[in-house]
């Protein structure tokens, strides 16, 4: 994977107004501050009562530490940040902790906790729980990581969300955590009752191909606009199903395919479709004896 | 008669560039090439009064392990310029003695250190493991006790990214990833590929990084850098006569910045780097400076840590004067230098 194309993924997930909240090296070193130092901190920032987003960055020793304290300090002053509407757990780059290494926490008590969220993003899968995800405003959930676990899958796919329009969801590979295969994002698809979807992302993937035909299948691609395939290994194989498939949904209207092992011709002929593609940084897979390597974007 | 001197390899960048500045100021100056250094060294005992800039020379092995036998000859040849110059004759832009002092690692850090001055913390001034369990076992067991889990290791001779590597070990799972453009090469041993390429495996990262700590390396923490878009990046401060005249980014994608490794350069003009950290990172580049007799320039690479934004010395170089984004636009940094060397032969003449 390339850790060097990691930062963009989050830099894309926070935009606007929101304050990152983010202890740096010498900040923890001493053991002053830490997880536990990190909601008392932001509680007592006098802009947090102003602000609608909120991200959490580098907490300390965030491959030794999860990040549960916070997510409980959030629960337990919940009156406090009950106006966050946009909430980032885990935002930092490969330098800070490689996102497999970060450690992450169970958010089971958090949907009750903050009634007017809309967006929640995630980064990290390490001791991810969601628990059972019941939420009527969110609109937007992301899991940021390098392998997304069953048991994540399976809390979502059990959702309450009438509200979601959004779903990204970085599948990654087994060695970081994803312990499925494309029955289970097929399940997951099939199962979820997201009404009001209209962007679908089944990202970051090294069987991208084989999501591609189960994403293709699935009854959300009636009612989608923004269809993200993006960051894993789709090759021609499901290239070709984009282009014959595609066109049968007029409601799609923008096709992120970044990222990704296909033929400039096939690059060509999906640029070609009458709606909104991104087909950029094409890479070329690695053989070494005689076998061919190709790798999601985001793993470790 | 005064003369100036500059010496340094002909063909190169460097070279080139020099010349032209020395033209635009109407400096007269003498190139003396490094390969012919044992012929024109006797030349400097002949009593003429002369200012000499040194440029490295250049060194063509990608060989890691041949480092340390290049830069004694280098320190060797540096030696002898002093010895030269003690006759009060031969006089230095950067003396060869501040040369040698910048161009350990080491040595320099510790003064810097010495001086009180923000430098990226060390964990290690030397990896001389050659007792007990590998080298690599023992730096992960050095990073475990002082809870350091991420660290650079750089070779205490060397330029450019050569030999540099980014560690990192996941304490409670064991997991580890190892930056580096070092590579083993089955004829010439450990080589300088000049490309980033990350490992992950322990058994090839442990073989890789006890070849590597089997140099002479000093190991230093590993700090989030600021970061600019989707870029992280450092910064490098030309300081010529105690002011920075130049002052470049380097981003990069990777965790190495170096711009031998194809980094994207930015002025740092363009960073939006809040002028209160400008100021900050100017005065300690000023006093870094002060810490070594006989520096006139030097190129200083400095980490702004992510969020607090406190700059750090990475490392100095007393002939990290060349800077692309320069001599191709102004050669701003080339013309002062002309200018400082025109200015003391006229001084001189008087």
């Amino acid at each position: 994977m390339g850790a060097e194309q990691e930062q963009k993924s989050v830099f894309e997930h926070v935009e606007g107004t929101a304050k990152v909240y983010s202890y740096a090296y010498e900040d923890y070193e001493s053991g002053d501050k830490g997880v536990q130092s990190m909601v008392e901190d932001i509680l007592a920032d006098p802009d947090f009562p102003g602000l609608t987003d909120l991200a959490v960055g580098d907490w300390g020793d965030t491959w030794d530490e999860s990040c549960q304290p916070i997510l409980d300090g959030i629960v337990e002053h919940a009156e406090q940040f009950s106006h966050i509407e946009k909430l980032f757990i885990g935002l930092m780059g490969y330098e800070e902790c490689e996102v497999s290494w970060i450690m992450q926490g169970n958010y089971s008590k958090l949907w009750a906790a903050l009634p007017n969220l809309k967006r929640l993003a995630i980064k990290g899968s390490t001791e991810l729980e969601l628990g059972e995800i019941c939420h009527e405003g969110l609109e937007e959930l992301t899991i940021i990581c390098g392998g997304i676990g069953s048991d994540v899958i399976a809390s979502i796919q059990n959702a309450k969300l009438p509200n979601l329009k959004k779903l990204l969801l970085y599948v990654g590979v087994e060695d970081y955590g994803f312990d499925g295969n494309a029955d289970t994002i097929k399940e997951l698809l099939a199962k979820a009752d997201f009404p009001k979807l209209q962007y679908l992302g089944i990202t970051d993937s090294e069987i991208q191909d084989e999501l591609t035909k189960v994403v293709l299948e699935s009854k959300f691609m009636s009612q989608i606009e923004t269809l993200d395939l993006s960051m894993g290994t789709l090759t021609d194989i499901g290239g070709a199903l984009l282009l014959e498939a595609v066109p049968k949904f007029p409601n799609i209207k923008t096709l992120d395919v970044h990222y990704h092992y296909m033929s400039d011709e096939m690059e060509e002929k999906l640029k070609n479709l009458p709606i909104c593609v991104d087909v950029s940084e094409q890479n070329e897979p690695d053989e070494y004896h005689g076998t061919i390597y190709m790798n999601a974007m985001l793993t470790e | 008669m005064i003369q100036a001197v500059l010496l340094g390899n002909a063909d190169t960048k460097r070279t080139e560039y020099f010349r032209k500045a020395a033209q635009q100021v109407k400096l007269s100056f003498f190139f003396a090439d490094w390969n012919d250094f044992e012929v024109w060294k006797a030349q400097l005992l002949d009593g003429q009064k002369r200012l000499v800039k040194i440029d490295p020379p250049l060194w063509k092995s990608c060989s890691l392990e041949e480092l340390d036998s290049l830069v004694c000859d280098y320190i060797r040849k540096l030696d002898e310029l002093s010895e030269i110059a003690a006759g009060g004759t031969l006089h230095f832009l950067n003396h060869p003695q501040a040369i040698k002092d910048l161009l350990n690692k080491r040595d320099c850090k510790r003064k810097l250190e010495e001086a009180g001055l923000a430098v990226t913390k060390m964990l290690a001034y030397s990896t001389d493991f050659s007792s007990g369990d590998a080298p690599a076992t023992q730096l992960v067991e050095m990073m475990r006790r002082t809870g350091m889990s991420q660290v650079f290791i750089k070779p205490v001779n060397g330029s450019g990214a050569a030999g540099i590597s980014a560690f990192r070990i996941q304490p409670k799972t064991g997991r580890m990833a190892l930056y580096t453009c070092a590579a083993q090469h089955p004829a010439h041993g450990l080589i300088n590929t000049k490309r980033l390429r990350c490992f992950r495996e322990q058994k090839e990262v442990f073989a890789l990084l006890n070849r590597i700590l089997n140099l002479d390396c000093i190991v230093e923490r590993w700090y989030a850098k600021a970061q600019y878009g989707e870029y992280t990046y450092d910064l490098r401060a030309v300081v010529q006569d105690g002011s920075v005249e130049f002052l470049l980014g380097r981003l990069s994608k990777g965790p190495i910045t170096n711009l031998h490794l194809n980094n994207h350069p930015l002025e740092a003009s363009e960073l939006g780097i809040p002028e209160a950290v400008l100021k900050e990172t100017a005065c300690l580049c000023e006093k870094a400076m002060g810490c070594f007799s006989g520096l006139r320039y030097a190129g200083i690479d400095l980490l702004l840590e992510k969020n607090s934004l406190h700059p750090k010395i990475i490392e100095m170089n007393a002939q990290g004067d060349l800077i692309y984004q320069d001599i191709f636009h102004h050669n701003r940094i080339y013309r002062r230098e002309a200018e400082m060397m025109r200015a003391w032969s006229v001084w001189n003449a008087k």
